[in-house]
């Protein structure tokens, strides 16, 4: 079973590039489905960053891409989360548009529907054309919501990286395998395993439109492994293999409607500022990566609005709890954080009124031109004028 | 008492008298659950849940009337009733109940508005009895900088002080603690304080990364992350085969499994005291990277010394983190030398930056209290340094100091400031 060398798995990798041409007869025919519309990529900086690490001037240096990309874009001083301070409801909140109070730990969909539920539903779009990728891998629920007339028929396909590294990981280490994971082809085999054997059971949703479409999305993520595997740096994180997904999915099927969920910066919980600073700018730069391919590939320059947040902030230094290592005090500093909107019809500035996470699903909704049902948010107009 | 532990006479009058059942149902249920292991309570919890009842029984029932009223009224609004809050229990699903309601952060408020009024009255007797304190913390002699680039976040609130280091530097923290070189194996300043005051117990506190400042100590509470290699490593296998067996359905039932996992007596010193053995085992469990990282152990368990046991002398001691190896976040509770052969390395500037929040936590916690409010020495230390950094009241001694200081003279000091 773990015969497979590298070069034999790059091989079948490559094969899979050359088979991708196959497939360009579906993606336009995506296309022509979806129309030549506004794209719109939600990116969150998921597991929480506090306003004293990034935009606070002491901040600033943690985040240097961002800084960069700030004054091209617009940004909003304050978005703040109202609702419920954990992961999970964060960042439904943000995809739904209404405030979420389900279980926290993701056991639940989230109470009303997705801006995904909405988008599929009102324009028609096949599964291809809307994504969930997301490092936290207790996020497998969160596509879609529980309502009968919409639900999981109208999800995104949703990738839970982190879950397939972790079973990947964990597969080398019970192997007890030369070198354990510190040699990448040991943990590329289980990788690629998990792939062929059924990623169902890492908690994925990939909708099957067919045995041709099936094996296009594997190809895809497939070859984005290999590149997360043998990429310039070691691969380490579960938010680098989320954005190679990313972009891959972006280059493959060129979704209209993408949210990429970074998480490794809450390693905060584990009491280590370094490293918690450390995750943040390495998330800056997966950020800025992700603004690069928007900028560069066709499919999305000048066609896409990103819009771009952390799902909540931490405790302040000044708090009962224990500064950042938590984020669920419930003070300023776990609720106030900002919002950076770039790309198409985005005018550069910035906005002093407050807005809140719940704005992002209907102002995505618009810049779709989908209607939404009943949301708490209500679309940024500086975003849409 | 449901948790079949002895409740304080003067408690349980006070529960007889009907008083936890007149007050907001979500204040009197998390305080009634709090005091159901009384004998698992440090004396200084017990005497705060004591000095705090008594006052409500004592005060002007409609003064306490008005105190609570706004609390009653949230409560109503977010619908709070016997069968969601039971009277007498207080479990994660009320946790769940008040985390998830709209009206969260307004309940909030009025419990802080709450305390905002009892407390200066509570911290009015401790400020009576009052007596000096001493807090030490030693940073790691790896650390790559000077002084110049220490304690920044908290320099504004003190002065450094110029040292003379030893030619040795295994001599410095003997010298520091004890007054006396490595060779002598005197008794830390921690050490001499709980033979002194054998009427405190948990008195004299010393947490620490590594292994040797908590040897023989008997009175010193001694907690230290290498001695409780073992129980770590039990936990960790335990934990893992309970997340890998999906043995629970989440964490609220993997935080009831963990409860049964005590400390055996082969695992440290600690099992020894069940105050002490609840108390480590709740803090290596309390989910937030005590298992993993030392620092955050050290932190994490001086924290919750002073919130729960308010000692009066604590030497707090840091080593170096090691670097994190890749894929380790995803093997949280993996022995990390056998998942990954890539040699453990020291990250010595990670360390750096971790120790100089921390340096701000610890002293914040310290000072949230009235116990240490005015009356209080702190000294922060790097092992080899020529330079430590002080907070304390102007009359302590070593803030008048202009010339360097003999690491012995620091400790005659310390021992002054706690008339020892």
């Amino acid at each position: 079973m773990f015969a497979l060398t590298k070069r034999r798995f790059l091989q079948v990798a490559g094969l899979s590039i050359a088979n991708r041409i196959l497939p360009n007869r579906l993606r336009a025919a995506a296309a022509r489905q979806s129309g030549a519309g506004r794209k719109v990529i939600l990116v969150t900086f998921g597991g929480g960053v506090r306003y004293s690490e990034t935009f606070a001037p002491e901040g600033l240096r943690n985040i240097p891409r961002l800084v960069e990309m700030k004054p091209r874009g617009l940004f909003f001083r304050t978005c703040a989360n109202a609702g419920v301070l954990s992961h999970y409801n964060s960042t439904a909140s943000i995809l739904t548009g209404n405030w979420q109070r389900v279980d926290d730990f993701g056991f639940q969909p989230p109470a009303s529907p997705t801006i995904f539920e909405y988008y599929r539903k009102a324009t028609g779009a096949s599964p291809t054309d809307a994504w969930a990728i997301a490092t936290n891998k207790s996020f497998s629920l969160i596509g879609s919501g529980s309502d009968r007339n919409l639900g999981q028929p109208y999800g995104p396909n949703l990738v839970l990286p982190k879950q397939l590294l972790l079973e990947a990981v964990q597969g080398v280490v019970s192997k007890n395998a030369d070198a354990g994971v510190a040699n990448r082809e040991n943990v590329l085999r289980h990788l690629e395993t998990i792939l062929s054997e059924g990623y169902e059971g890492v908690g994925w949703t990939i909708f099957k439109a067919g045995r041709q479409l099936d094996r296009t999305v594997r190809e895809t993520l497939t070859h984005a492994l290999v590149e997360y595997i043998n990429g310039p740096e070691a691969p380490s994180s579960g938010d680098e293999l989320t954005f190679f997904i990313a972009r891959e999915v972006m280059r493959e099927v060129a979704p209209r409607l993408m949210l990429v969920n970074f998480w490794d910066m809450d390693v905060a919980h584990w009491g280590s500022y370094s490293l918690y600073l450390q995750a943040i700018t390495k998330t800056d730069r997966l950020t800025g990566m992700l603004w690069e391919e928007i900028q560069s590939n066709p499919n999305y320059k000048d066609k896409t609005t990103l819009l771009l947040l952390p799902e909540l902030g931490r405790d302040g230094d000044i708090n009962a709890a224990n500064g950042f290592l938590n984020h669920r005090s419930g003070d300023a500093s776990c609720r106030n954080m900002w919002m950076l909107a770039m790309g198409a019809g985005v005018a550069a500035g910035e906005v002093e009124r407050p807005v809140f996470h719940v704005d992002l699903a209907a102002t995505a909704g618009e810049l779709l031109g989908v209607k939404a049902g009943e949301m708490t948010g209500r679309p940024l107009r500086e975003i849409l004028s | 008492m449901a948790g079949g532990s002895k409740l304080s006479a003067t408690l349980q009058a006070l529960i007889d008298k009907g008083l936890f059942d007149r007050l907001p149902a979500t204040f009197s249920t998390f305080f009634f659950e709090q005091i159901q292991d009384w004998e698992l309570l440090f004396p200084a919890e017990r005497d705060y849940h004591e000095r705090l009842f008594t006052l409500l029984d004592r005060s002007d029932s409609a003064l306490v009337e008005r105190l609570f009223e706004p609390l009653r009224h949230i409560e109503q609004t977010m619908g709070v009733n016997e069968n969601n809050w039971p009277r007498r229990h207080f479990t994660l699903d009320q946790v769940d109940f008040l985390n998830r309601s709209p009206r969260y952060p307004e309940w909030r408020k009025a419990v802080a508005d709450i305390f905002a009024r009892l407390d200066p009255l509570l911290d009015e007797e401790i400020a009576s009895a009052g007596h000096p304190r001493l807090v030490v913390v030693i940073a790691p002699g790896e650390l790559p900088v000077g002084p110049d680039r220490m304690w920044l976040r908290i320099r504004q609130h003190g002065k450094r002080v110029p040292l003379e280091a030893p030619q040795d530097v295994a001599d410095y923290l003997p010298l520091l603690l004890t007054g006396a070189g490595h060779k002598d194996a005197a008794n830390s300043i921690a050490a001499t304080y709980a033979h002194a005051k054998a009427g405190e117990p948990y008195g004299a506190w010393a947490v620490e990364a590594g292994g040797s400042l908590t040897g023989n100590t008997e009175r010193l509470v001694a907690l230290s992350y290498e001695r409780l290699r073992d129980y770590r490593a039990r936990l960790m296998s335990e934990v893992r085969h309970i997340v890998e067996t999906q043995e629970v359905r989440g964490p609220r039932q993997l935080s009831a499994k963990l409860k049964g996992l005590k400390i055996r007596t082969s695992e440290g010193d600690v099992s020894r005291d069940p105050i002490l053995a609840e108390f480590a085992r709740a803090i290596l469990l309390s989910g937030n990277g005590t298992l993993l990282v030392n620092n955050t152990f050290v932190e994490w368990s001086t924290v919750q010394a002073v919130r729960r046991a308010r000692p009066s002398v604590a030497v707090v001691s840091f080593g170096i983190r090691n670097k994190i190896k890749p894929f380790s976040s995803l093997l949280i509770y993996a022995d990390q030398d056998t998942a990954n052969p890539i040699p453990t390395q020291m990250d010595t500037l990670g360390t750096y930056v971790d120790l100089e929040i921390f340096y701000q936590y610890i002293w914040q916690e310290f000072e949230k209290y009235a116990e240490y409010r005015r009356n209080t020495a702190y000294l922060f230390v790097a092992e080899g340094m020529d330079e430590l950094f002080a907070i304390a009241p102007p009359d302590f001694r070593l803030l008048a100091e202009t010339k360097p200081v003999k690491l012995a003279e620091v400790f005659g000091s310390m021992k002054d400031w706690m008339n020892l």
